[in-house]
């Protein structure tokens, strides 16, 4: 009797022992498994498309909405989020720009109803994405008109993070 | 866990009380710890370093340490020494109690066994420890007697004259039988197997989680599936502008795209939209030609897609060859079938009133 029961627990507490030891191999592996799935190249690589679409919306709407009473303010953001050559061009053509839009004395709102990036080369940091904007353009004084457009931008990818480099509507027959 | 129980029992004879109470918890060993506990320390301890269990070996040392006499009173004696008359009889006991508390017998080898406790053992502890028990009622006459009752000086000697191996198989015993008599040596004996158990179901879960965590790992593959992205784009457009396309000497090509290539909500969405072309169509002998001049896919995983279509059509009159054009935006989700992408959605992005009002129905 003895003997039987000394016998049940010597070989419980190896058993279990080995099994402490399985089960934690078990758990780095699948640990392992784990971090390796969610920090592989494609997933990096969905987190820039992600980051690419999420730039592009936001800079579409900022470029396309525009309060004639706060130009300078407007301009400022349009240049925050550009680069190169449409930046150049905002910044030359900044106050025949600003007098265009004052003597317009319209309100330009716009949100972006979806966006897709079409194009994206992570090395060389450059992307294309469409967009579908709505825009409720509203006079002083006068009714507001709703329009849907549909934009194209390039994007660059600066220190300071991605930047719009083109921004243009899609108009009929292409671009 | 053992340590902590023992490192509160002091020398002082106030604390031994405890001590005993503690190994005696269990209902069935209470009455066998008593009847056999003779206290021989130097027996005790040496069976202990033999055992090799670490838990025992740490208890022998400090019941041999801290105060001899009274530890091997209190918690020694049950695991130690039991001369084989002793186990017998408190086997018997045992089997009483549990069959039949109430039988005579039972109450004798319960008196015993108390008697054989009282000496060692203050009542006091004792009692408490034993109330928690599970079988509560045979015990109280059981406590009583040894508390009562002091235990003969004879009884103890008789077993401090006991050779080691009687305690070497009283020991195994205690510390192997969980129920009838759990003193420390068979609660740390237990305890780390338990814990390691435990411990690997733990672990055992946590990996299965990892593991599903792993599998769940899902993220739009658009752009990154460059041919699965090329394929759903294309295919998605290619429906569309098959369905949409419409000449009025071929329409059985429109019919039959729009058969094929739309499924489930979108074959009612085609119809809000395409049913005034359809209409017009045969009467002003239309030709209708609609391109997707850019496409993007916002959404790809596995059988599942969206896209986004840029869409120019161009509507020709051939009775007087008017032409005109228009341009549309469509967002379009798309299901893999058989090996084929088909829209099953189809949603216009600055649709009139009209046309916006019955794609809702669909």
């Amino acid at each position: 009797m003895d003997v039987r029961r000394s016998f049940r627990t010597n070989w419980v507490l190896p058993v279990a022992a080995v099994l402490a030891v399985l089960a934690a191999g078990y758990a780095v592996l699948a640990g392992g498994w784990w971090w390796s799935a969610s920090t592989n190249d494609s997933v990096a690589f969905s987190r820039e498309r992600d980051e690419v679409l999420r730039v592009g919306q936001v800079g579409i709407a900022n470029f396309t909405t525009l309060d004639y009473k706060r130009v300078d303010e407007d301009l400022k953001r349009w240049l925050d989020s550009s680069t190169g050559e449409l930046r150049s061009e905002i910044e030359n053509g900044r106050d025949s720009r600003k007098k265009q839009i004052e003597d317009a004395k319209t309100t330009t709102v716009s949100r972006v109803l979806d966006a897709a990036v079409t194009e994206l080369d992570s090395r060389a940091g450059k992307a294309h994405l469409i967009a579908v904007v709505e825009t409720t353009v509203t006079p002083e004084g006068g009714q507001a008109v709703k329009k849907v457009n549909r934009y194209q931008t390039d994007l660059a990818r600066t220190d300071a993070g991605w930047k719009l480099s083109a921004l243009g509507p899609v108009a009929a027959g292409g671009a | 866990m053992p340590p902590s129980r023992r490192r509160p029992v002091p020398t002082t004879p106030t604390t031994r009380p405890r001590v005993a109470g503690l190994r005696k918890r269990p209902a069935p060993a209470a009455p066998e710890l008593d009847a056999q506990a003779t206290p021989v320390e130097d027996s005790r301890a040496d069976g202990a370093s033999v055992n090799g269990s670490s838990t025992q070996d740490i208890r022998a040392e400090r019941l041999g340490t801290e105060d001899e006499q009274v530890e091997d009173a209190g918690g020694a004696r049950g695991r130690g020494k039991r001369s084989r008359v002793q186990d017998a009889q408190a086997e018997r006991s045992r089997a009483d109690e549990q069959a039949d508390e109430e039988s005579a017998e039972a109450d004798r080898a319960d008196a015993a066994s108390a008697k054989a406790a009282g000496l060692i053992e203050p009542g006091e502890g004792v009692v408490e420890d034993d109330v928690p028990e599970p079988a509560p009622r045979p015990r109280p006459t059981g406590r009583r007697k040894r508390t009562g009752e002091a235990v003969a000086p004879s009884v103890l000697d008789d077993q401090r004259h006991k050779p080691g191996e009687t305690d070497w198989a009283a020991r195994y015993r205690a510390s192997t039988t969980g129920k009838s008599s759990v003193h420390e040596p068979a609660r740390s004996g237990l305890g780390l197997p338990i814990a390691l158990f435990v411990l690997a179901g733990l672990l055992v879960g946590l990996g299965v989680w990892f593991q599903n965590q792993a599998s769940g790992v899902r993220y739009n593959k658009a752009l990154v599936d460059s041919a699965g992205t090329t394929e759903v784009a294309g295919q998605a457009r290619e429906a569309v502008e098959k369905a949409f396309s419409y000449d009025f000497t071929d329409v059985s090509a429109t019919e039959q795209a729009a058969d094929e290539l739309l499924v489930g909500k979108a074959k009612c969405q085609y119809n809000a939209i395409f049913d005034p072309v359809r209409k017009l169509a045969p009467e002003q002998k239309l030709v209708v030609t609609v391109k997707a001049v850019s496409s993007g896919v916002t959404s790809l995983d596995g059988d599942r897609a969206t896209v986004l279509l840029f869409l120019d059509q161009v509507t020709t009159r051939t009775t007087d060859n008017q032409s005109g054009g228009g341009i549309a935006m469509m967002r379009v989700g798309a299901q893999k079938v058989d090996g084929r992408w088909r829209v099953d959605n189809m949603e216009m992005f600055g649709q009139t009133g009209d046309q916006a009002g019955q794609t809702a129905k669909c």
